[in-house]
């Protein structure tokens, strides 16, 4: 428990004792008798203990729960009327009972007036203090930190003056009435904040008029009981008008009284408040709705409702706009014959797609001549940056029927409707987006599956690959075949362009290389039972003409090693030049042959573009075979790696295995395009060629 | 990626400046599919500020080539840079399409 909530609990105790002291320095005042036995108390006790029951009343009723409850001023009020404001008819009932007892003995002495009058002073300082703190829940509702601030500084500067009639009892006027004064403005000023008025609506108001009314009642019934007590001359208090209760009661009356006339003067205006905070209510209503929308249907329709229960039209339709034309969504009251002759009117006025509001249809020959029944119109188009969703057309029977304010409101409608449908639009767009990254990793997997990830294994050669795609999908591509005749067929090949068009050319490529490599049954050699490359080439050219895009092209090699022969041969059409190392003459060079690539000569001269190449290889001997992704990877200066440090990476690792070469290279290249993005496929292939070893007996 | 055109009697010549890749071959390509430009006799493609050249931008040649052959319009490069002309190379392109030293030649063809 902290302090304060220690001092809190004791509030309350503090209240009662303060009090009892009270009434019995009181008592004592008032019964000569009594004072005789136990002495007369300073002025100075019953000052102290009204001052303690002040302060604990008000600190009690300042450490309570606030007094409002979210915005039930009605409420707030209410309770402030029912409850201490009946207190007034208690002190009303015992007055009258004094008066009574008075009048029936004249002579008797003064205890029973004393213990009336403490009774009241406590009920008025209970009053005064719920009063107050009422106040405080209306002055601060919504209140700025600064208006927060000063609220605490003003009773701060209450609660000095509690002690300041404590401490210097006879402080000279010209002094005292200026701070009083000083305090009272302040006390004015702060009544000026009547902002929960515009809450309410018009029968609230009416009944808030009452209820200060009441309020106001109540505090003149106390306020008059002391001003007639005051003159009794069976008082024996000291001065009860102490400032702070005379500042108290000011402000809380002038509040009271501010708060009625700012009511009052609100009531004839409360329409049109009402109407305004109905038309927010109905446009948060619709916010809230449209965001539940599932469907454009749903916040069209939302849309409709609430325009047409809003201006309050009689009759309404709301055209959409689609694809194929306008199409009438929602008609309320309205046939489509009559919205039908309206909007071709309006498109004849060239008014088809623009905010319009017409007050007297009946002044314009044309609508005269369309016979409606009605006076007033109002076009609004459902606008988006770049389109037109569609437009809201509102009727009223009644001549001037729409203002400005209606076209505003209906114009954050169709703002919201527009922004909701973009939205729906969007979510949509980002489902089927997400629909494609799907198809994406898909087509990624089935083009992973088309890289052949067994690499061929024999003891006459080391092979060793690589493939990265800068895209999901990439259009480079690498196949094997084993031929009959201890013989295997490379084939490497690059589409031009990337992603998915050029995934599906590679696929097809694949494929024309599956279906040509297949063994010729009628073949008359056993050399024309496979075709040679320039003529595969040749083949694959015209297979791919017919469904290559104009601009696109295929570059490829196709080797065949013999390695019965010790030999191999290969064409190139237009794919990068192969890297060897020829270990006789230990010597690092590139084939650099003749060969077009595929897809740019869509004819049958694309034969005499082609060149076989035939080597004899030997061990030890290195075949580098990569796509053009390799060479022109770019540095950090956008230099391409090229072809000559590619050679001599090689020169400096032929004699190591297939693997590490691979490696070796690739390290390079990464090391060379370090912190540059990928923007091409890359392959690399190393063949190493071996001593032939006899195969291994079964 | 600039392109910058000369025309004089009968011969056009696009001065291509900068690097030819995806992006830049669609403003070539737009060129180059303009009716008018089957009028010239001659089309002269300036390679001397020609850096880089993507498959997308040799594409955008190969794609024309039957077009102006059949108008009987001449395309020919000129003053083209080694790397450039290496990639025409390979692809086998410099077989197929008329690449010149210099612009006197070119004119001369």
């Amino acid at each position: 428990m902290t302090i304060r909530q220690k001092l809190e609990t004791a509030l309350l105790p503090l209240m009662l004792l303060s009090w009892i002291v009270l009434l019995a320095s009181t008592l004592l005042h008032a019964n000569p008798a009594a004072a005789s036995r136990f002495g007369t108390p300073p002025d100075w006790i019953t000052l102290v203990a009204q001052a303690a029951f002040v302060a604990a009343t008000f600190g009690f009723q300042r450490a309570q729960a606030d007094l409002l409850r979210g915005t039930d001023f009605i409420g707030l009020l209410r309770r402030l009327v029912l409850g201490p404001g009946l207190l007034a008819t208690i002190c009303v009932g015992l007055h009258l009972l004094e008066r009574l007892v008075q009048f029936n003995h004249p002579n008797a002495d003064r205890t029973f007036f004393a213990i009336v009058y403490t009774i009241n002073l406590g009920l008025f300082v209970v009053f005064l203090a719920f009063t107050n703190y009422a106040w405080r829940s209306l002055v601060l509702f919504r209140a700025s930190e600064r208006l927060r601030r000063e609220w605490l500084w003003f009773e701060v500067l209450l609660g000095a003056t509690l002690l300041f009639r404590l401490i210097s009892w006879q402080l000279p006027l010209y002094v005292a009435l200026p701070v009083l004064g000083a305090l009272a403005f302040f006390g004015v000023y702060l009544s000026g904040n009547q902002k929960w008025v515009a809450y309410l609506s018009r029968r609230q108001k009416m009944e808030a008029v009452m209820l200060q009314g009441a309020i106001l009642l109540s505090m003149t019934i106390f306020v008059a009981y002391f001003l007639r007590v005051d003159r009794d001359p069976k008082l024996v208090a000291p001065e009860p008008q102490h400032a702070f209760l005379l500042l108290t009661v000011f402000f809380a009356a002038f509040y009271t009284i501010m708060g009625l006339l700012v009511t009052l003067f609100n009531l004839p205006t409360a329409g049109v408040f009402e109407q305004k905070r109905e038309e927010i209510l109905s446009l948060q209503r619709l916010t809230q709705l449209i965001q539940r929308g599932q469907t454009e249907e749903e916040v069209y329709s939302m849309l409709f409702d609430s325009a047409v229960q809003t201006v309050e039209a009689d009759a309404a339709w709301l055209d959409v706009e689609e694809e194929e034309g306008v199409r009438c969504q929602q008609r309320y009251n309205i046939d489509e014959q009559g919205s039908v002759a309206i909007r071709h009117l309006l498109a004849d006025y060239n008014l088809g797609q623009i905010e319009y509001l017409n007050n007297d249809l009946n002044n314009s020959s044309g609508f005269r001549a369309l016979g409606l029944e009605f006076e007033a119109l109002i076009v609004m188009p459902l606008r988006a940056t770049k389109r037109n969703y569609g437009t809201l057309y509102l009727l009223k029977k009644q001549r001037q029927g729409f203002d400005r304010e209606n076209m505003s409101i209906l114009q954050t409608f169709t703002s919201q409707t527009v922004l909701s449908i973009e939205n729906l639009q969007l979510v949509a767009r980002s489902i089927q987006n997400e629909r494609v990254q799907e198809e994406l990793k898909i087509a990624s997997s089935v083009q992973e599956s088309l890289i052949p990830k067994n690499l061929p294994i024999d003891n006459w050669f080391e092979i060793s690959s690589h493939a990265l795609a800068a895209k999901e999908v990439g259009g480079d591509f690498y196949d094997f075949l084993h031929l009959p005749g201890r013989r295997l067929a490379i084939l490497i090949g690059d589409v031009s362009g990337k992603g998915v068009t050029a995934a599906f050319h590679m696929a097809q490529m694949k494929g024309i290389f599956h279906a040509l490599m297949q063994e010729n049954p009628l073949a008359r050699t056993e050399r024309d039972k496979f075709p040679v490359p320039s003529r595969f080439m040749a083949m694959a050219n015209t297979a791919l003409i017919h469904c290559l895009e104009k601009s696109s092209f295929i570059t490829a090699a196709l080797y065949i090693i013999d390695y019965e022969h010790g030999g191999f041969v290969f064409a190139r059409a237009g794919h990068c030049h192969t890297l060897y190392y020829h270990s006789i003459k230990e010597e690092v060079s590139y084939f650099r042959t003749a060969g077009l690539g595929l897809g740019i000569i869509r004819n049958d001269t694309y034969e005499k573009h082609i060149k076989n190449q035939f080597y004899d290889y030997n061990p030890g001997d290195v075949m580098v075979i990569y796509t053009d992704g390799i060479v022109e990877a770019r540095g950090a200066d956008q230099s391409e790696y090229g072809e000559e440090r590619l050679k001599q990476m090689l020169e400096r690792t032929y004699y190591l295995n297939a693997n590490e070469i691979k490696a070796q290279i690739l390290a390079d290249l990464a090391e060379f395009s370090r912190g540059q993005p990928i923007h091409d496929d890359q392959t690399l292939l190393v063949i190493k060629f071996r001593t032939s070893q006899p195969e291994p007996s079964i | 990626m600039k392109v910058t055109q000369q025309a004089s009697d009968g011969i056009l010549t696009l001065i291509l400046d900068g690097e030819l890749d995806a992006s830049s071959s669609v403003l070539l390509d737009t060129e180059l599919t303009k009716p008018e430009i089957l009028n010239n006799q001659k089309v002269l493609i300036d390679c001397q500020r020609l850096n880089y050249i993507s498959s997308a931008g040799l594409g955008v040649f190969i794609s024309h080539l039957q077009r102006f052959q059949d108008a009987g319009v001449k395309l020919v490069f000129f003053n083209m840079q080694d790397k450039v002309h290496n990639v025409f190379e390979i692809l086998g392109l410099d077989a197929l399409m008329t690449i010149v030293p210099s612009a006197a030649e070119a004119t001369a063809i």
